[in-house]
């Protein structure tokens, strides 16, 4: 009897244990989330108006989940050691509804980060920049999102367009509707900028005197920080599953060892 | 013979206008990102071309490659026959960007950017009242370009007409196709993954429920709660008769 209860011993400990690293990365999931809805870089306007912002879904959704498996996982290690079975049925049942959610919530970040391609931003940065006529109100305030984080983003990365200054060329835009192709043959924000937030030089910015513009397209500062956002609460939310799995399964065999 | 130099003499008394052996073209060094636009185009200036007409006006007239033949080089700058404003409508070609030999000093300095952007003044571009106006060309083109040099109204040189400029044409955002992107080989890894370890889970659920109370399952590994079992200890029979076998 006395191997069987060390082996008993031995497993409750583990679960105890796989319960503390549920609850320790409960918080730092709620804690990465809350990092990202807040948005750090100012990208949530253009997402907001490509109509396709669920990786923020799933980022909402992760903040709810880490706080619950950390509640859940204090329920556990107390079912565990109290070897109480209605406690521990309670606790698998709620952690199994907690997997789904964050199994969503995964899957929501992975496909809709398979979404935001270069051509997803080029077309709204066409049809959105700097549009004078908005068709509602709804509209109005996405051409401010719009144009906002684009003028930051030119500015603050010294870059042009999704590709380079050739998108403005490329494609007819709203831009160019208001703005003539001769004075500006993209937008003044990326030209290279004094102190003033004035160009150094206009005529060697409309020309495309390297120097004097910003070249490159500003498609990878916008990506970057979007697919830290997505794989980090896909990522991390699929290690933490798999971790809950396992002491689920562990729990589960406790269980329906205990004597009732 | 006399035929012959009559015919050489001929074009002589007609004040002929001097080929000077230049041909214009688009600006190569530096690479510029706005060499042609939808409505503009950069050409390099004519150093060291006009050299002998330290007099003259130098003219760049512009026109469409079908109607550059039919442009005579008497047209007069600011006339309505080479006004910006008319062309293409009633005229072939138009006269703008006027400067002298000292704008073009020769040899070109190293390191100065000189050029000449055609198109760039759009103030002026429906001003009938300014003729030699650089305004933003009309359409894609293609276009010819040469300079004509004026010694008060006379043509007096010109260059080759250029090789055709072609200008940008841009295409609508509508063409742009977003949906081509496909699943990525993590997302689908990750979906599957997830998929199998939460059925296995349910099924556990299920297994678990079903077993509910029935001890066929994990019957060597059932251990009771802590606190329920005590073991008492029982003084057998055997016990107290040896201290009596020793008397």
């Amino acid at each position: 009897m006395a191997k069987s209860d060390d082996c008993i011993h031995i497993l409750q400990g583990l679960l105890i244990f796989g319960n503390v690293i549920i609850g320790m990365c409960g918080i730092a999931l709620t804690a990465e989330c809350i990092y990202f809805v807040s948005d750090p870089h100012g990208l949530y306007p253009l997402l907001e108006a490509t109509e396709n912002n669920d990786i923020y879904a799933a980022a909402w959704i992760g903040i709810f989940v880490g706080f619950a498996l950390f509640a859940l996982s204090i329920l556990g290690i107390i079912g565990i050691i109290k070897s109480d079975r209605t406690l521990l049925l309670v606790y698998i049942i709620l952690m199994l509804i907690t997997f789904a959610f964050e199994m969503a919530s995964c899957i929501t970040a992975a496909t809709h980060r398979d979404f935001l391609t270069p051509n997803l931003f080029l077309k709204q940065m066409l049809e959105r920049y700097q549009k004078s006529e908005p068709a509602n109100n709804n509209d109005k305030w996405m051409i401010e999102g719009v144009t906002k984080t684009w003028d930051k983003i030119m500015v603050q990365n010294h870059c042009c367009g999704v590709l380079g200054p050739s998108d403005w060329q490329e494609y007819t835009s709203a831009f160019r509707l208001t703005h003539s192709d001769a004075d500006f043959p993209w937008p003044r924000k990326c030209c290279v900028m004094d102190a003033q937030g004035l160009p150094m030089n206009l005529d060697g910015c409309k020309l495309g005197v390297p120097g004097y513009y910003n070249s490159n397209g500003c498609y990878d500062a916008i990506s970057g920080p979007v697919n830290k956002h997505a794989w980090g609460v896909a990522w991390f939310g699929f290690a933490i599953l798999c971790w809950t799995f396992c002491v689920l399964l562990g729990t589960m065999f406790y269980w329906s060892g205990i004597e009732y | 013979t006399m035929l012959p130099l009559l015919l050489l003499l001929l074009p002589a008394a007609h004040g002929a206008v001097e080929n000077v052996g230049y041909r214009p073209l688009l600006t190569e060094s530096p690479v510029l990102e706005g060499l042609t636009t939808a409505s503009t185009f950069v050409l390099d200036q004519p150093r060291c071309a006009f050299d002998k007409y330290s007099n003259a006006d130098i003219w760049l007239v512009v026109a469409l490659e079908k109607t550059a033949t039919t442009f005579n080089n008497s047209v007069g700058p600011g006339t309505p026959e080479s006004a910006f404003q008319n062309f293409p409508a009633s005229v072939p070609a138009y006269m703008t960007l006027n400067a002298t030999l000292a704008n073009y000093p020769c040899p070109k300095p190293s390191g100065e950017i000189t050029v000449l952007r055609v198109g760039s003044e759009t103030s002026c571009a429906e001003d009938a009242a300014r003729p030699t106006c650089n305004g933003p060309l009309p359409g894609p083109g293609p276009y010819l370009v040469k300079f004509l040099a004026l010694e008060g109204s006379e043509p007096v040189a010109e260059t080759d007409w250029s090789k055709p400029i072609m200008l940008r044409t841009a295409k609508s955002p509508n063409s742009i196709s977003t949906m081509d992107g496909g699943h990525s080989a993590g997302m689908i890894a990750l979906t599957t993954i997830l998929s199998i370890l939460f059925a296995i889970l349910l099924a556990g659920l299920v297994a678990m429920l079903i077993f509910w109370g029935s001890d066929s399952c994990g019957g060597s590994s059932t251990f009771s709660k802590p606190e329920v079992v005590t073991v008492r200890r029982y003084n057998t029979h055997h016990v107290y008769d040896q201290p009596a076998a020793r008397l």
